[in-house]
């Protein structure tokens, strides 16, 4: 035995994982440019180490426990296709409410899409809602300039991984000047523990066009460690709307590592609103590409930790022309012995001028075992610009407690209504009411 | 924008403080750095066997460290191109007549007997490697407070200087601190008794003359229980083509119910490193203020620090940063919260003008248990041109949910409104600008003494001069 075969993650484990990638693909008669795309980010996992440490997006978050184990997972689980809604697991069904016949809706089990419905609505209107196999079969020619285009093919060894073994994920297009009247919703769903899920969305909003997707990832808990490594593109044309909302709420035996790339056009806006609960380490990398003059991003997120949870946030503003905004708003709870990270940049381009830009950060302590740790940055290379960013990390407010119970609340029930409160601002922001419902029984369920 | 052509302030740097003395030296080392030469610093000091086997042990840890890749480019610097060590004159001395000729007249052009004679307790003034002159007021030396170079420190206290002496940042600490203290050379040594309170504030004054020359000065303040000292220092060098390094490590300890404060005005020329390790312990109710302006130098890496140790401890650091064409300010500050019931505040602001970079790069760091603690950090920044860039970096590390800590920043460009203003009331652009500029860092300028303030006023609107067009 080498040396390299004892670092985590073998290279014959590596290039076995590969091949059986490379063998599905084919079943699933991909386009030659993306198996090409799919070996040579096998051939940039095998060559790069796991991030160390040293770097300085991972020195507050610890992956090893995973890579020890991450042998054992399996990148290939398959259940078999459901004929019906009724197929699907009871807790996605929970999540759909009343609306289920009503819906756009791709449900991925494992390492591949089981379920796609989609809306005679958006159909008429020649809206693609469908699965990223299917996608590639049928629509290669609007995917092969966007597949990866927004991320480093080797940002690091793990989105490298997730683009080798990439495994499911889904693909809406909204044509030109076509409003999308229903929302399309994306569910991930992972069974039982030890599984290996790396499903690749793309989104793509032509110009002058509108559309709100929503995308849920849910598990039962599992005993040992699954790993879900997904990317999302998110491309919105000019003069465009795009609303993106995800809640995740996974088991806790779940590593969540996610990358998230938006670019926005001259003139059109995203909002993009994210929610994290579950999971046992959380790590998210989420860019905003405002590349378009006149493009806005607002952005904003929570996350919810108790007990051991931990949770690496990273977002960038980038504003790479003149006259963009982008609006931020990230907010953490965290109880017992949970832990947040949240790292954020703004970076404005050399004549990025005019380029309005806020970033704030609020954090509330609920446990003195809790940690948080807040870097908010500033990287400016404009001078006619407004750029503000603010954190904070505090405890319940003592005068508002004094209030409540004051008016004959319970202490918990005190405590549940000032951290509904804390986030309000964000949840308001999603835009489905059923949805909003579900997040509000969520944290509920962690204020215990 | 910045294309009227004004003074450059390089130009007035240039006759100011930019004029070099004809090199003299009574020893000066070969270039570079090996044991050899960390030995031989020891042994013409004359020190004793701890100190030399200190020294060494920092080597070898200087030796190992790898360089930062973060903040600043400081792969430039050629470590065995530098002069590590020169001495200027034979001995120290306590009156001006005895200081050689060429370095009075250096010290005189810079204003040092004169602002001794009109505000200060007392005065220190380093050349190159070595304190030249020390000087402290009989009262004070009546009462026991002790202000002497930092060698002095040693060979006269040795006991009280060994106690203290790398307390505060081992020489592990970072790459540039195992440098100081394998070759440390001056600096200050500096006691308050118990319940002193110095009145005026204390000054050393650092001078760089020699090209290729590494100036690694070392400063160790002592404040006893319920005393008082603000110290204050600047520096100047001249300006060669080729660049100095500068990497002083300050410790101080603050008792209980003590209170100092520290004060920079680094104005090096744009030849130089200044890569800086300042920290500062404060106990019980003690309270640490930094006021730190930077002004000068090619690159500075400064992040003056106050870990709060006991209950009640205070920290306060005000940071001003001026970056000019070629010029890289990543200044900033740390306080670490390690007891209940203490509070900081960190005040920074900074201006980048001609393609300079200025930053703010800072920690708040709360531990477990130390309940109640309140931190407020405010940054701004002002950027002149479009060449220019402002960076901030703050982090947050809180473990402990009974605190209050706040961090906010903005940066913007001047105030078209605030321009229209000034200049409709007859006040030309130039101007204009240079009072708004001056309004903006007037929070940390009004904490300067008087004599300081004004100066720094006067640099800012010569670097402002011609700046908004």
């Amino acid at each position: 035995m080498t040396i390299t075969d004892l670092r985590p993650l073998s290279d014959s484990k590596l290039s076995d994982w590969a091949a059986r990638a490379a063998e599905r693909g084919a079943e699933r008669r991909e386009p030659a440019w993306a198996k090409e795309r799919r070996a040579r980010s096998a051939a940039l996992a095998a060559s790069l180490p796991f991030p160390s440490r040293e770097d300085e997006l991972w020195r507050r978050t610890d992956f090893r426990t995973l890579e020890t184990e991450i042998e054992a997972l399996d990148p290939f689980a398959s259940v078999p296709p459901a004929r019906g809604l009724d197929d699907l697991p009871h807790g996605l069904l929970e999540r759909l409410a009343g609306e289920r016949d009503a819906l756009a809706l791709i449900v991925q089990r494992g390492a591949q899409v089981v379920f796609e419905q989609t809306h005679p609505e958006l159909e008429r209107r020649g809206v693609i809602a469908c699965s990223m196999d299917r996608a590639l079969r049928e629509h290669s020619d609007l995917l092969e300039n966007r597949l990866g285009s927004s991320i480093e093919p080797d940002y690091d060894r793990w989105a490298a991984l997730g683009a080798a073994l990439r495994s499911g994920g889904a693909f809406v297009h909204v044509p030109d000047g076509v409003e999308a009247t229903v929302p399309v919703r994306l569910f991930q769903w992972l069974d039982g523990a030890g599984k290996l899920a790396a499903p690749h969305t793309v989104i793509v909003v032509g110009k002058r066009a509108k559309l709100t997707v929503i995308e849920e990832q849910i598990s039962e808990n599992g005993e040992t460690p699954s790993l879900h490594a997904g990317i999302t593109e998110a491309f919105i044309g000019e003069d465009s709307k795009l609303v993106y909302g995800t809640v995740q709420d996974w088991g806790r035996n779940v590593y969540h590592y996610s990358n998230q790339r938006a670019t926005v056009g001259r003139g059109a806006e995203l909002q993009w609103i994210q929610t994290l609960l579950g999971g046992r380490m959380v790590k998210t990398n989420s860019y905003f590409n405002l590349a378009g003059s006149g493009s806005q991003a607002f952005v904003h997120g929570f996350m919810f930790g108790d007990q051991r949870q931990h949770f690496h946030l990273h977002t960038l503003q980038r504003h790479l022309v003149d006259h963009t905004t982008s609006d931020l708003l990230i907010k953490g709870c965290l109880k017992d012995r949970a832990r947040s990270v949240y790292q954020g940049l703004i970076q404005v381009a050399e004549g990025a001028q005019r380029t309005d830009a806020y970033q704030a950060n609020r954090n509330l302590l609920l446990s003195d075992h809790a940690r948080a740790d807040s870097i908010p940055g500033l990287e400016i290379l404009a001078n006619d610009v407004r750029c503000t960013h603010g954190a904070t990390i505090g405890s319940v407010d003592e005068e508002q407690m004094y209030y409540l119970l004051a008016r004959g609340l319970h202490r918990s029930e005190a405590q549940r209504l000032i951290v509904e409160g804390f986030f309000a601002p964000v949840l308001d922001r999603i835009p489905l009411e059923s949805v909003r419902e579900q997040l509000r029984e969520a944290i509920q369920r962690k204020l215990g | 924008m910045s294309t009227t052509p004004g003074i450059d302030i390089r130009e007035s740097y240039e006759s100011k403080f930019g004029f070099h003395d004809k090199d003299q030296f009574v020893f000066k080392s070969r270039r570079g750095l090996d044991r050899e030469i960390v030995e031989q610093i020891s042994k013409m000091k004359g020190e004793p066997q701890w100190m030399t086997d200190y020294r060494l042990k920092a080597y070898e840890i200087f030796e190992k460290k790898p360089t930062p890749t973060w903040g600043g480019d400081v792969s430039q610097i050629d470590f065995q191109n530098i002069y590590y060590y020169v001495k200027p004159t034979a001995e120290e001395t306590k009156s001006w007549e005895d200081v050689p000729a060429d370095m009075k007249r250096t010290f005189d052009r810079l204003g040092i007997p004169e602002a001794e004679q009109k505000f200060l307790s007392g005065v220190g003034a380093q050349y190159d490697s070595e304190v030249v002159y020390h000087k402290i007021q009989e009262k004070l030396e009546k009462q026991g407070v002790i202000f002497l170079s930092c060698d002095h420190g040693l060979a006269q206290h040795e006991e009280l200087f060994k106690q203290y002496f790398g307390t505060v940042i081992p020489s592990s600490d970072n790459k540039f601190a195992a440098l100081n203290s394998a070759v440390w050379s001056g600096g200050s040594f500096i006691y308050v008794p118990k319940g002193v309170h110095v009145d005026v504030p204390l000054q050393a004054y650092f001078r760089i003359n020699t090209k290729d020359m590494g100036q690694f000065e070392r400063t160790l303040i002592i404040v006893d229980e319920g005393a008082y000292v603000h110290y204050v220092e600047g520096c100047t060098a001249p300006t060669y083509s080729s660049d100095s390094l500068h990497s002083a490590v300050v410790e101080i300890i603050v008792k209980p119910n003590a209170r100092c404060r520290y004060t920079t005005i680094q104005n090096w020329s744009n030849n130089v490193f200044n890569l800086v390790t300042k920290r500062a312990v404060a106990y019980r109710d003690a309270t640490m203020e930094w006021v730190d302006g930077n002004l000068g130098s090619k690159l500075t890496m400064k992040y003056p620090s106050v870990y709060m140790m006991e209950p009640g401890a205070h920290g306060e650091i005000l940071s001003i940063a001026f970056a000019g064409k070629g010029q890289h300010q990543d200044a900033g500050g740390k306080v670490v919260h390690l007891a209940p019931n203490t509070s900081s505040k960190i005040v920074s602001k900074s201006i980048s003008k001609d393609g300079g970079r200025a930053g703010y790069r800072g920690l708040v760091k709360v531990v477990k248990g130390a309940e109640n603690c309140r931190s407020t950090v405010n940054c701004d920044a002002l950027i002149l041109d479009e060449a220019s860039r402002s960076d901030t970096y703050p982090y947050m590390e809180i473990e402990e949910d009974k605190v209050t800590i706040g961090h906010e920043a903005t940066v913007s460009k001047i105030g078209d409104e605030q321009l229209f203003y000034l200049t409709s009331r007859g006040i030309n652009k130039d101007e204009a600008a240079a009072m708004i500029v001056s309004g903006f860092i007037e929070p940390i300028v009004k904490e300067l003494p008087m004599e300081y303030a004004v100066e720094m006023n006067r640099l800012i609107q010569l670097q402002m001069e011609g700046s908004v067009g």
